[in-house]
């Protein structure tokens, strides 16, 4: 029976109005800045995807699947997007692991906790321009102080940002660094969250501390791997700054331009916003693919623990 | 508890971590000491690290070349209003999308979600053409309104508020409170660590904005810090030692702040936890 | 079916919308002059240059009761093209923009009135150069003012060739006595030992090799029946892709390192540098540094390709267009430019500019000044057209791949431009 003062039925599901009108209310604010700041611009997105939209000359006229055609035969995009997964892929295993591995050891008890908590992440306050000078000042393969070090363990020096080979590998440290204290927050909450008592309880037990990582602190914490890697695919797939002031125009043979790099040159260099918005929604589109897999991956694993 | 634990494996870790947090903090390093250096050692081989006189006229030299205090004035007055209103739109909505229920619930979550996958640089041309429509350009609230919206200060709410136990909720109910009221003094005071979480980090993300404020501003009293930046390493390509010194300035309060909050930071997300 | 047909009726709505928020048409307002015009200028200039701008433009502003100068400094030329793309968008552009290629904007959307304005008797457009006219056309038609014009510059380290001994005073000539030279400075001037020395480099190849095509008698690009024809893959296009490989071959240049090369230079490790000639002002005297030039090296005709900036007048209103036009004017006078070009080592744009003592005493002091002015003779300026950006994104990559290995010189020329002739379809 409902109450019909304080309930209402929508499609076979039972309401309180209250909530509603509360939910109504509150969500307001956020449904006016969804549609303005994204919906809009999105559907613009979408339909200047199917147009010839110039920058320069600011003409738009509908010209059908040109755009998607002339991408799908661009090698640049498919080498964008190869660049991407590779991005993606090694940050995502070493930023995550890196990280973990920090939380990990910051949450035993050492000395300085405090303060190595704040070093790991300070680059993460660095400004991308301040960052990126310092950074290509130590890949520099003639002056750079990391070629001196190679040098005095008798390796060989690299040509680091500006070969093929070790650019985007470059990048990648560079961003390691500077993004992993982020990460390490996240997991740092997480493994304080875990009861002692937990803990505790396995170690009377008899358990090695291994085993307290592997069979109670990693199940615990894996809600937040779960949130980390899906921000890290995002974030991966639409890092933009930093690659290109230190790697300007894709970089060596390409080799550094992420889609993002790519959208921005279609859009800016050339001028060709039409293609561009037709690239982006492409990016739009696996982004959600991987996302929706990742976490149809993640729930799945969850529910087999428990 | 006491010293007593510390054994074996905490030493290693420790050792690690030191070791470690040297290889982090070396730019840093590199970044003070150039900011003192002349232009000389700057270019030298092998590389210079100690300054071969200390050259403090590269601070006051930023201060010439850029309004620099203005710039810093803006970056934060624009960054603690978008932080303060994402923050209440966040709240709110991640409330609202964690202890209400109302139809197309899961379909905001998704719309909500898919915010993330579109990188600034395709919306900025409509996102431009919105904001000079209602004549925002130049002002500082065309730099903070566009800005407001972040998916991920929602999700990472929403991850929080879910772990305030129902109860409390409930019993607040009984004791008469509407929704508004749970939210108030239920939610919120056992979340207060995690929002002040979410605020560092939507600090942080507005702090290192460049492109949006760059596009919206053209007077050069609009504009922020890292605009600034970029502008002096346009200025002096050649002056490596005025850019690690407005560098310098440009980070160290930030440092400041987030060291001294870091302790509340920390204990912030343990109390409140992270559970999606 | 009432759903699908919902869902239609919306996205025929939302694509309505995204339509309707279009381009706002500038309309021309038949009113009366305003007792004071405001002007809107936007600069991408910084610096020394942006302070010798400012100055001239404030100067206007103080001299002028009637006009009023809004000035803005909007970036790197890349910031400023998406400022300028965006703000012409939404109706919000500046009245006047001196900035790289500020003729696309202009051209492309048929806005030739330019070519009115240059016919004012008091501006003297005989003037100036003619290679800075074509700079300054869209489409073979003038669509903008030349300004902050510069060439690049063949600069020199002092201190590496004094250490390799060896005299300039009769320059090379030829870009193969120049290997030679480069090699030699290579192989004996390192002195302050550093592990990465080279003879040469350029910190803009694709800048370089446009001016090298046309010294081997290749136009780059050629207009057939209105559309723009790659030709620098040709055989003369093709001679000089292989010099740029021997360069690396040889191992006087680098390979892939043109971002860095301005580092390297003030640094000194590269002997030799072909960078823009507003460099000038900017390059201080140091340990490792003392800054000499020589005349760009040749192919078979003196050649040197032109850049830098050019003004345009965006406005469409009546008053605020005469009113940038009287900018123009002023900022173009030759004492101006005079005085413009002495501090910031762009290039006087007006031929009697060289004339004025001024100039003659710097020039006879400054030798940089003067291999940089008297380059001035023989510049000529590549065509301007809605493709260029691409096209100069192709010469990057297949410099890169020339200089890599991974194209021979022939392929990567001709893959440039069958890139090019796609983009154009």
């Amino acid at each position: 029976m409902i109450d019909r003062i304080h309930r209402v039925m929508i499609r076979g599901k039972v309401y309180e109005k209250d909530q509603l009108r509360v939910g109504f209310v509150l969500l307001l604010p956020t449904m006016i800045a969804l549609l303005l700041l994204f919906v809009i611009p999105a559907v613009q997105v979408i339909t200047y995807s199917f147009t010839n939209f110039s920058l320069t000359s600011g003409q738009k006229a509908f010209n059908g699947l040109a755009n998607y055609r002339y991408i799908f035969t661009d090698t640049k995009f498919v080498k964008a997007l190869g660049n991407t997964f590779t991005f993606a892929l090694l940050k995502l295993v070493f930023d995550t692991t890196i990280a973990l591995a920090l939380a990990l050891m910051l949450d035993s008890r050492i000395p300085f906790k405090r303060l190595l908590r704040s070093v790991y992440f300070a680059p993460v306050v660095v400004p991308v321009v301040a960052s990126s000078l310092i950074w290509i000042w130590f890949f520099d393969p003639g002056i750079g102080p990391f070629n001196q070090i190679l040098m005095s363990f008798g390796l060989p020096k690299l040509q680091w940002l500006y070969h093929e080979d070790t650019a985007l590998i470059s990048i990648i440290l560079f961003s390691i660094w500077k993004g992993m204290g982020y990460n390490m927050v996240l997991f740092l909450a997480g493994l304080q969250n875990i009861p002692d008592s937990y803990v505790e309880a396995a170690k009377v037990d008899g358990a090695t501390s291994l085993q307290v990582l592997l069979r109670i602190k990693l199940p615990l914490l894996r809600p937040i791997i779960s949130f980390v890697i899906m921000i890290g695919i995002i974030n991966s797939f639409k890092v933009f700054a930093e690659i290109n002031v230190m790697t300007p125009k894709g970089g060596p043979l390409y080799s550094t331009a992420l889609m993002v790099v790519y959208i921005y040159e279609q859009a800016f260099s050339n001028g060709k916003m039409g293609r561009a918005c037709a690239a982006s929604l492409l990016l739009f589109i696996i982004i959600l693919l991987l996302t929706t897999l990742q976490h149809k991956m993640g729930t799945k694993k969850t529910i087999e623990l428990d | 508890m006491g010293k007593r634990k510390l054994h074996g494996y905490n030493w290693v870790a420790t050792f690690i971590l030191v070791a470690g947090s040297a290889l982090m903090v070396f730019p840093f390093v590199w970044m003070v000491l150039s900011s003192f250096k002349t232009a000389a050692d700057v270019y030298t081989y092998p590389p210079r690290w100690i300054p071969s006189t200390w050259k403090f006229s590269n601070y006051v030299k930023v201060f010439e070349m850029i309004p620099f205090l203005r710039y810093y004035f803006n970056s934060i007055y624009t960054s603690v209003m978008q932080t303060a209103i994402q923050i209440v739109l966040s709240i709110t909505a991640a409330y609202a999308l964690t202890r209400l229920d109302y139809p197309g619930k899961s379909y905001l979550i998704g719309l909500i979600r898919s915010t993330m996958f579109v990188p600034l640089v395709v919306t900025l041309i409509p996102l431009y053409l919105l904001v000079s429509g209602v004549g925002l350009i130049d002002t500082y609230a065309g730099i903070i309104l566009p800005q407001v919206f972040s998916a991920f200060t929602i999700f990472l709410l929403m991850a929080f508020f879910s772990t305030v136990p129902k109860d409390l909720s409930d019993s607040a109910k009984l004791d008469g409170c509407g929704y508004y009221r749970i939210m108030m003094y239920v939610i919120i005071p056992n979340s207060l660590s995690a929002i002040s979480t979410a605020t560092l980090f939507s600090f942080l993300g507005h702090w290192k904005s460049y492109t949006w404020p760059l596009i919206i501003t053209n007077k050069a009293s609009y504009r922020t810090l890292p605009i600034g930046l970029k502008y002096l390493v346009q200025e002096s390509s050649s002056e490596y030692q005025v850019m690690m010194a407005a560098s310098v300035m440009a980070i160290l309060p930030v440092l400041i702040v987030f060291s001294l909050s870091e302790k509340q930071l920390v204990r912030s997300i343990t109390l409140t936890g992270l559970k999606s | 079916m009432k759903k699908t047909m919902l869902m239609v009726m919306v996205l025929v709505l939302v694509c309505g919308l995204g339509f309707a928020t279009g381009v706002k048409e500038a309309t021309t307002p038949a009113t009366p002059r305003p007792a004071v015009v405001k002007l809107q200028v936007w600069y991408a200039m910084s610096g020394a240059s942006g302070e010798a701008f400012t100055k001239q433009a404030k100067a206007f502003d103080e001299a002028r009761a009637d006009i009023e100068l809004e000035l803005t400094y909007s970036g790197s030329y890349a910031d400023t093209a998406t400022k300028v793309s965006a703000a012409l968008l939404s109706g919000n552009a500046p009245d006047v923009a001196v900035m790289a290629a500020g003729q696309l904007y202009t051209g492309e959307r048929g806005d030739f009135s330019m070519e009115q304005l240059v016919k004012d008797a008091d501006f003297n457009a005989k003037d100036i150069y003619d290679g800075m006219w074509e700079y300054a056309k869209y489409d073979g038609r003038i669509a903008s003012v030349p300004y902050g014009i510069s060439t690049q510059v063949m600069y020199y380290n002092k201190k590496i060739l004094a250490q390799a001994g060896i005299d300039l005073s009769t320059p090379p000539a030829t870009w193969e006595e120049f290997l030679k030279i480069a090699k030699q400075a290579q192989a004996k001037g390192n002195f302050t030992n550093q592990p990465d020395f080279y003879g040469f480099d350029t910190s803009d190849g694709v800048w370089l090799i446009k001016s090298m095509l046309y010294q081997n008698g290749n136009a780059v690009v050629d207009s057939k029946d209105g559309k723009i024809v790659p030709v620098f893959a040709d055989a003369k296009g093709v001679a000089v892709a292989e010099f740029w490989k021997r360069l690396v071959d040889e191992k006087v240049m680098p390979a892939g390192q043109h971002n860095n090369a301005e580092k390297k230079f003030l640094a000194g490790s590269l002997a030799f540098i072909a960078s823009s000639s507003n460099r000038i002002s900017r390059w201080p005297t140091s340990a490792t540094l003392e800054l000499g030039a020589i005349p760009m090296p040749s192919f078979t005709q003196k050649s040197i390709a032109l850049g830098g900036n050019g003004i345009v007048i965006l406005t469409q209103d009546v008053h605020n267009r005469q009113a940038g036009w009287e900018l123009v004017k002023y900022l173009t006078k030759a004492d101006n430019q005079t005085a413009f070009a002495l501090s910031t080592g762009y290039l006087p744009i007006r031929k009697s500019a060289q004339e004025s003592q001024l100039v003659k005493d710097t020039l006879a002091q400054n030798p940089l000044y003067k291999i940089a002015f008297d380059q001035l003779e023989y510049t000529w300026a590549y065509r301007h057209f809605g493709e260029m950006g691409t096209m100069d994104a192709n010469f990057w990559y297949a410099l890169d791949e020339i200089e890599k290995g991974v194209l021979t010189p022939a392929a990567a020329m001709d893959k440039a431009a069958k890139a090019l002739i796609k983009e154009m379809e």
